[in-house]
């Protein structure tokens, strides 16, 4: 793989996973204090479809840059995370990148299961 | 300067990069006005409630556009400047805060108008929209003021220190412009 | 560097200009119109030491009232201010200024081989503006109207209603003004490492104190905000008449706590993040090797800013939200715990695999690990909802945080303070008083806190300035009042140890510990400009690679940068660390203190209500800012 390709995947990885579930975390909670309050009864929110889609896509999203961060540790799998750079930069981010993606997809995997499964507008 | 020239790669210089903290700062700041329009939309049976009109639609969509189109002349000021050519760069930035004081002047006048009909204190619609309002135009008039700082800057001629202000000061009128078409498309929201 | 044979005439002229171009001003005008990171950094650490010598007072007097059951030595009005400026003295004039304004400021420019900060003016005015605001909240002290409705400040109780008098708008206004200070220093922060640093340092060499200090910046940076927007509702709401939290309006009292966690809970991972910073720059000096997992450390430093953004609902668990928010807030709270388990794995391991050498900064390293785990470990309690309900808002809660905060703050800080202090005085410091103060101040913090995990779980609630008899709380009361006095007794062994090692200690040289990072490559205390050259830098571990600290001597011979013709630094490329540009810094400057002072009349006006004349006040702001603009950086 050329440096650019690397260095455009270390970088996607890096941000695109945490992106997606800062934005399913806030929208997610949107969603659910829209349909749970006062404004929600107008709106007729479909809970599941919504928490649904918000959480499958950023679930898809945070794989997708922990393949992204694997791609790039194999592509540089000659050099260490002390090497000189750009490389040894590069793999220093995509190590840290492969293991913030996993988390990031256990956790959406995680909310996807509970929101579905918890009881739509019960006070907690 | 230094004895041996060293092998140097460009990079966006820290003005830049100060100038981006300050746009990040402020962006979470209207980020936190955005989320509490919405907190206490949903927290409201009728929005705008009731007795306050909903907010008009053409003049704040046709003013909102005057301002993006700023953004123009700001480029272009700045591609002048990264070429050498300071007068031309002069006459962008005039061009630029022609069309942003006119703006501002309008929406200080119309802003007056508003709270004459419907005032800040009437309940929580109220003090978010004229907050959020208001925050933004004064965000507007700061740009104003570094306009006519560099302004006054460039008029005494060309310098690196000036360039870099330049890029940053157009850096934050695209924030700024953008911010805007954010804040007013939140505000007509109520209209939905 | 420190300078083994002496240089040649050519390099002995560079250094005579160095000297020159960085000499710092003398006397009282050179303190106050300096723009010098370590000036800078040593004025807020004697000013966080005064808040923390006053929050500490505030807490001997609390622990006094209720070492017995139904004591009066305070009433329970001047009870709510004690410890509403307790914990706000501590987390905003004691631990975020101590560990980024003090501990940050110093060594950053350091660890990265710059000669200043990106901002020199801007870092002085940060300093002012957070002195300024802290005799501000001050000052509320001495009238009799602090802030009295705890560091958090719900609404309703701080409404104008329930809270009539100046408490609260000396708190609104003091928090917004103390968090202009913040926002600078994180800025500053920021913009410096990714562009200051030595050429060669890409960020995988980047020390993993500034990882720390980075990840506590951008923590800053994002969270001070809701903080603004909050208390300007609340201001707005008390003083304008608006009805952002006002129910009977449309508003909700809830939008305070939302905004207020959505900062405070990131808040509380800034105060300890830039503690892990000091640690892992002491234990791999303690245990000569590499830190473990050297990756993995400093993703999980970010990481647990970053995930930390995402959990503030779980202050919120008592407040009716809905079941699905729960799952929202409980998964993320759950997370965040990963990155911090990482790191103390790692620091572990970095113990067994290395030789460690327990002098007393490595045994607060050691005492924090303790605490930390122990505070953590209720923490995870939290994340589970039904218990939470149970023990919110009681002893079990402070327990909790002032293990982590106690532990996993202030032991860090102490241990740092022992760790730099030969850099920067010098002096070597006593190490027998030293490791006597860590037992002392350990113990007295385990009787004092420990406890309290017990009275909470009895149903002993937070903020009551007085208790029944009859109760079993007495004995666990004293015990802890006991711990508090035995830790102010270690906490002064501390500072007089310091003391007497500045004034007897023996000359300590350029590198006691033959520790990791570049500030042990200079002098001690560092030069005025700090470094000789700018050094060469090809790993994380730059003290430990002879071969490039040779490389600097022949620099200075031949004159690579050197950078002495003018009060000059490196601007390099943020990622990688290619050399980008040669920049002019500012030397001393009287706009920093000038727009300080004006800031602070414009709040002054705003307090007492006076708007048009905070309004003049705000144009002498502008006139301040160009003035300060009107000095530009020579050309080339």
């Amino acid at each position: 793989m050329t440096i650019r390709r690397l260095e455009f995947l270390q970088w996607a990885g890096l941000f695109a996973g945490a992106a997606a579930w800062a934005a399913a975390h806030v929208l997610g909670y949107g969603v659910t204090l829209a349909e749970c309050n006062v404004a929600g009864s107008r709106w007729g929110i479909s809970h599941d479809a919504w928490e649904g889609t918000l959480l499958a896509v950023a679930a898809a999203l945070a794989l997708l840059a922990g393949l992204a961060a694997v791609a790039v540790l194999v592509g540089t799998h000659t050099a260490s995370y002390e090497s000189d750079p750009p490389t040894g930069r590069i793999r220093f981010f995509a190590i840290a990148a492969a293991v913030a993606n996993f988390l990031f997809f256990v956790v959406l995997l995680l909310d996807l299961a509970g929101t579905l499964s918890a009881a739509v507008c019960r006070q907690g | 300067m230094t004895a041996a020239p060293l092998p140097r790669r460009s990079s966006l210089p820290a003005a830049w990069w100060g100038m981006s903290i300050l746009i990040a700062s402020e962006g979470m700041l209207f980020g936190c006005l955005i989320a509490t329009y919405f907190y206490l939309r949903f927290k409201n049976p009728a929005w705008p409630p009731d007795g306050i009109p909903a907010p008009r639609l053409v003049v704040p969509l046709v003013l909102t556009a005057c301002l993006a189109t700023t953004s123009a002349p700001m480029q272009l000021a700045l591609a002048a400047v990264r070429a050498g050519r300071v007068a031309t760069a002069r006459l962008f930035l005039v061009a630029a805060l022609v069309v942003q004081c006119g703006y501002f002047a309008y929406e200080v006048h119309d802003f007056h108008d508003q709270l004459g009909k419907v005032d800040i204190t009437r309940d929580a619609y109220s003090s978010i929209y004229y907050t959020l309002l208001g925050a933004d135009h004064g965000h507007v008039f700061l740009g104003i003021l570094f306009n006519l700082w560099l302004l006054g800057k460039l008029a005494r001629g060309l310098t690196r220190y000036r360039a870099n202000a330049t890029l940053a000061i157009t850096w934050y009128w695209h924030f700024v412009n953008v911010l805007t078409i954010v804040v007013v498309g939140t505000l007509l929201s109520a209209r939905a | 560097m420190a300078v083994a044979a002496p240089p040649s005439t050519a390099a002995a002229e560079r250094l005579d200009r160095l000297e020159r171009m960085w000499r710092s001003r003398p006397g009282l005008l050179g303190w106050l119109t300096t723009t010098d990171h370590k000036r800078i950094g040593l004025l807020y650490f004697w000013t966080t030491l005064v808040f923390f010598g006053a929050g500490g007072v505030e807490a001997l007097v609390m622990r006094t009232q209720l070492a017995q059951p139904n004591e009066r030595l305070v009433g329970p009005s001047t009870y709510d201010q004690l410890f509403s400026m307790h914990g706000i003295t501590m987390i905003f004039l004691f631990i975020i200024p101590m560990t980024t304004g003090a501990f940050g400021n110093y060594l950053i420019p350091l660890m990265i081989g710059a000669r200043d900060m990106a901002f020199p003016r801007v870092n002085a005015l940060s300093y002012w503006i957070f002195v300024s605001s802290g005799i501000f909240m001050y000052v509320a002290l001495f009238m009799g109207t602090a802030p009295n409705a705890g560091w958090f400040d719900y609404v309703p109780l701080a409404s104008r209603q329930f809270d009539p008098g100046r408490n609260i708008d000396f708190y609104c206004l003091g928090i917004i003004f103390n968090s202009l200070a913040s926002t600078l220093t994180a800025g500053l922060f920021i913009v410096t490492i990714l562009k200051s640093r030595a050429p060669g340092m890409s960020l995988n060499r980047l020390p993993l104190f500034c990882f720390a200090m980075f990840a506590a910046a951008i923590g800053l940076l994002f969270a001070l905000p809701a903080l603004s927007v909050d208390t300007i509702f609340l201001f707005l709401d008390r003083n304008v008449g608006t009805h952002f939290f006002d129910v009977a309006h449309g508003g909700t009292a809830l939008l305070w706590q939302n905004l207020f966690w959505f900062f405070g809970h990131p808040e509380v991972y800034i105060l300890i993040v830039p503690a892990f910073g000091i640690a892992t720059s002491i234990i791999p000096a303690f245990t000569q090797r590499k830190m473990v997992a050297f990756p993995l450390v400093a993703v999980a430093e970010l990481l647990v800013v970053f995930i930390g953004f995402g959990v503030w609902a779980h202050h919120m668990f008592a407040t009716g939200l809905p079941t699905v928010a729960l799952v929202f807030f409980a998964g993320a709270s759950a997370l965040v715990v990963i990155p911090s388990t990482i790191q103390v794995f790692s620091w572990l391991m970095s113990f067994v695999t290395g030789s460690a050498r327990f002098n007393t900064p490595l045994l607060f390293i050691a005492g924090f690990i303790f605490m930390f785990v122990t505070g953590g470990l209720t923490g995870i309690m939290f994340v589970a909802v039904p218990f939470d309900q149970q023990v919110t808002d009681t002893y079990f809660v402070i327990a909790h945080f002032h293990y982590i905060i106690f532990g996993a703050a202030v032991f860090p800080i102490f241990g740092g303070m022992y760790y730099w202090f030969p850099k920067i005085t010098g002096r070597m410091y006593f190490e027998r008083p030293g490791q006597i103060s860590f037992w002392t101040i350990f113990v007295g913090t385990n009787l004092l806190f420990f406890p309290m995990h017990i009275l909470g779980l009895l149903g002993m609630t937070r903020r009551e300035y007085t208790y029944p008899a009859g109760l079993g709380w007495g004995p666990y009361n004293l015990a802890e009042t006991i711990g508090a006095f035995l830790t102010t007794a270690g906490i002064l062994l501390l500072f007089g140890n310091l003391v007497a090692s500045y004034l007897r200690g023996e000359p300590a040289g350029a590198d006691p510990w033959h520790g990791p990072t570049l500030e042990w490559t200079t002098t001690s205390p560092p030069p005025d400009y700090n470094y000789v050259v700018i050094p060469k830098v090809t790993s994380a571990y730059p003290n430990w690679d002879a071969a490039d600290r040779e490389e600097d001597r022949r620099k200075l011979r031949d004159g690579v940068l050197v950078l002495e013709q003018g009060h000059e630094q490196v601007e390099v490329t943020p990622a990688d660390g290619w050399l980008s540009e040669i920049v002019e810094m500012p030397h001393s400057s009287p706009w920093p203190p000038l727009l300080a002072l004006s800031l602070a009349l414009v709040f002054t006006m705003l307090l007492i209500e006076k708007f048009e004349i905070a309004g003049i006040m705000g144009i002498l702001c502008l006139l301040t800012l160009l003035g300060w603009h009107s000095t530009e950086p020579q050309e080339a």
